[in-house]
């Protein structure tokens, strides 16, 4: 047996239809933006901006230097002054390397030697070559350089922090 | 399975019961468009809600944060840029639609009895949602917020005895600052929301309790039931509402007016559209008479509004035989448009003259001339370093006030070859008081307000290499405002086009601005603007041998304010193609985003168009087969 439609069940039914699509396409338009942007930065990586850490020319030839410099930390939108403590390594060609001033094995500061012309760690007793290579101790990779630039005769540094006591360096 | 669910909830809560007090309704003489107005209010503060909520994981109400969040939310949070501008937008189409709804239920005349406490609930939301717009404005804390809460709370304390408590109430303190900010911030996102809500609430029980008055004159249509009759149109016109405002969020985001600088005299507030017509009128009215207008005409407005309905208690509600409801109807609009219209048209500047204060004495006016010297930036160039624009003993040369004046006017037309920039936005009673102040000093070597003791020492070329960005390189700055800047502090050496044609610029001792040198320019934002900050925080020295003129140091010496650096920095970024506020991580680009949604709500409107001209030729062909 078939069954006529009924014009009014339908008209109802086809406006029903209506108010649920515009709806649904409204919740889609509103809803996407507001999961984007709660989930927001929450799996942005950090990083820090490039910071003048001093004037090329200042730095010997050959010679690891520690510098102190200010860096401008950004937590979201709030700018915070701080210090950081870097090593400076300036080659004869110009170049310079910058290391990360913590040590890869556990996170203690190092110091150069200038008498046995290597880095060393107190914590751990763990050597370093002027290039970085572990030259004895637990280290369990080269110390870590960080991105250097030298423009405009001033030597910028980007600060970034690493995963500690794995082989692979890896940015946090 | 779902039924025995819903079955069972529905035992426990009656949800359909509940809904059916919302639905199970008619409307006389049909469902119309027109009706939707009310729906599409609900509809925009409902919004405001969502998107106002999803804001607060951003924002923070402190003075020195405020901007920086907002700008972040902005630019690094996706959709930032949709969120906040759907909710500026959002506040725009909600003042329009709650007028419209007004207007609609007074042609209708659907505040008569029984329905006068539905109006007066309606007239309360009236003016909620004013009151809520009018603390949401200064939450950015930038240029535009800034002034409005200032002049705003002014005009608060216009009003006549209890004025002053009132208006030190409002700020929590004589000052437009932290605490104000704080407790317009209350206001916007708990209090007012938390009011209307409840005011919502019981304006849509009482609509329910007498349901929809329906069309004037005797029945046109039969009843048709509000779901989804009525719902549908609700739904199309929340829709059409939805899409209209993500296209303006795309392609016409909030303005980027520049951190507040209660110490930038050159930006010149001016009010929203939907209080020009008050700031018009304001300025026809004479000072004596500005209580009035401040306060005087939108309370009366208000209580004449919330008096209707027991002041017009005639049954009748044909607009046609109500003429004196509909002439009064007519000049009220009439009048708001015309006078919003003039507003618009109205030279900056203008508003607030009737509250000049009367001429002051001479000492007062040197003061306010010695601060408008700092704030001008005078110091920058007029050091009092006993050279040859050394002005610390102008007052004893002997020049006549109208030489001075001139010379401030027009530089170069007054004495010509003169590099120093022209004024031409003083008005007559700020020269005046740049005069006076200039006849008043008298005593060589006495520095200037603005003006350091001696330049800075420095050698030739950039500034040094670990001379860091300031302040400013952090702040989105308003190319807008700092195009005014540029021309009053750069373009004088730099040259109005970025590129300047004077003698120096030749020997190549002004850098040209447009394009700019490779070393500073970066296609990212923040780069480019710490790079540029540099220069203005801490100038520079031309690398000749004898540069007649060197770049001042704007931030070391305060002759700018940070925020007036970032304005200049954003305005040159963008003479360079970088925009200082361009959007980071969008989600997805506002026109892609805008494009898609339109795509989306317009293929489902012209798929349901097609699909019901098919019914009705379906159902015609059935009707006569």
């Amino acid at each position: 047996m078939t069954e006529l439609p009924n014009p009014e069940t339908g008209r109802r039914r086809f406006l029903a239809l209506v108010c649920g699509t515009f709806a649904g396409l409204m919740g889609l338009a509103l809803g996407l933006p507001i999961v984007g942007a709660i989930v927001g930065p929450s799996f942005r990586r950090a990083r820090s901006r490039w910071a003048r850490a001093a004037a090329v020319a200042e730095l010997p030839i050959g010679q690891p230097v520690s510098l102190r410099y200010t860096d401008r930390e950004k937590d979201a939108y709030l700018v915070e002054t701080v210090q950081r403590d870097v090593w400076a390594l300036r080659h004869a060609g110009g170049e310079v390397t910058v290391f990360s001033p913590v040590c890869p094995h556990l996170g203690c500061r190092y110091a150069w030697k200038p008498a046995e012309q290597q880095f060393f760690c107190a914590c751990h007793r763990s050597a370093f070559a002027p290039d970085g290579r572990v030259l004895s101790g637990p280290s369990p990779r080269p110390l870590d350089t960080l991105p250097a630039e030298i423009r405009d005769g001033a030597l910028l540094v980007e600060w970034e922090s690493f995963v500690l006591g794995v082989a692979e360096k890896k940015a946090i | 399975m779902l039924d025995a669910l819903v079955r069972w909830v529905d035992e426990r809560l009656p949800v359909r019961a509940i809904l059916g007090l919302g639905t199970n309704e008619t409307i006389p003489g049909g469902a119309r468009f027109a009706y939707a107005l009310g729906s599409a209010t609900l509809f925009a503060f409902a919004l405001q809600v969502v998107s106002g909520c999803i804001q607060l994981f951003y924002y923070v109400p402190t003075v020195d944060h405020a901007y920086d969040s907002l700008m972040y939310l902005r630019m690094q949070i996706p959709f930032g840029w949709l969120l906040h501008g759907l909710h500026y937008w959002g506040a725009n189409a909600m003042v329009v639609l709650v007028g419209l709804h007004t207007m609609r239920v007074f042609v209708w005349g659907a505040y008569k009895r029984p329905r006068e406490l539905t109006w007066l609930i309606g007239v309360a939301l009236l003016a909620g949602t004013a009151a809520i717009m009018f603390t949401g404005a200064p939450l950015p804390w930038d240029e535009r917020g800034y002034w409005a809460a200032e002049v705003g709370s002014s005009m608060v304390g216009t009003t006549p005895v209890i004025g002053t408590s009132l208006r030190r109430l409002l700020r929590g303190g004589e000052a437009t600052g932290q605490l104000a900010l704080s407790r317009f911030f209350v206001l916007h996102v708990a209090i007012l929301p938390a009011a209307l809500g409840v005011g919502v609430l019981l304006h849509l029980l009482a609509f329910r309790m007498f349901g929809s008055v329906g069309p004037w004159r005797a029945v046109q249509r039969r009843e048709e039931p509000l779901w989804p009759e009525q719902v549908a149109r609700d739904v199309v016109v929340a829709a059409l509402l939805l899409v209209l405002l993500v296209g303006l969020a795309a392609f016409e985001p909030p303005p980027i007016t520049g951190p507040a600088d209660p110490l930038d005299a050159s930006y010149v507030p001016k009010p929203e559209w939907n209080f020009l017509f008050l700031y018009k009128g304001l300025q026809l009215l004479p000072g004596s008479l500005e209580a009035l207008g401040t306060v005087g005409v939108p309370l009366l407005g208000l209580l004449l509004l919330g008096a209707l309905p027991f002041l017009d208690r005639g049954p009748e509600r044909d607009p046609a035989k109500r003429p004196f409801a509909m002439t009064g109807l007519v000049l009220v609009v009439g009048s708001v448009a015309a006078l919003s219209v003039a507003g618009l048209e109205a030279p900056e500047g203008a508003a607030g003259e009737s509250a000049r204060p009367r001429e002051p004495q001479a000492s007062a006016r040197a003061q306010e001339g010695a601060a408008l010297f700092a704030t001008l930036g005078c110091g920058g160039c007029h050091r009092a370093d006993g050279g040859a624009l050394d002005l610390s003993a102008e007052g004893a040369r002997g020049r006549s006030p109208e030489w001075l004046a001139a010379q401030i006017r027009a530089p170069a037309e007054h004495v010509p070859g003169s590099t120093m920039p022209a004024h031409p936005q003083l008005s007559a009673a700020q020269l005046e008081a740049l005069v006076a102040y200039l006849e008043s000093l008298r005593s060589p070597g006495a520095p200037a307000p603005g003006a350091t003791a001696a330049p800075p020492a420095r050698g030739a070329g950039a500034p040094g290499a670990r001379e860091a960005a300031g302040r400013a390189a952090e702040i989105v700055g308003s190319a807008i405002h700092g195009a005014t800047l540029y021309t009053i502090q750069c373009s004088p050496c730099h040259g109005e086009a970025g590129r300047s044609d004077r003698a120096d610029a030749r020997r190549g001792n002004v850098p040209p601005l447009v394009p700019i040198s490779r070393v500073i320019f970066s296609p990212e934002p923040e780069v480019f603007a710490a790079q540029l900050d540099r220069w203005l925080q801490h100038g520079a020295a031309p690398a000749a041998e004898h540069p007649g003129i060197e770049m001042p140091a704007f931030g070391d010496t305060d002759v700018l304010t940070q925020q007036q650096i970032a304005d200049i920095e954003a305005y040159v970024m963008s003479r360079n193609g970088v925009a200082r506020g361009g959007i980071v991580h969008p989600g997805i680009r506002p026109a892609w985003f805008a494009a898609i949604v339109a795509l989306l709500f317009g293929g489902a409107g012209l798929l349901f168009v097609a699909l019901s001209r098919r019914r009705v030729r379906d159902s015609s062909r059935g009707a006569s087969s």
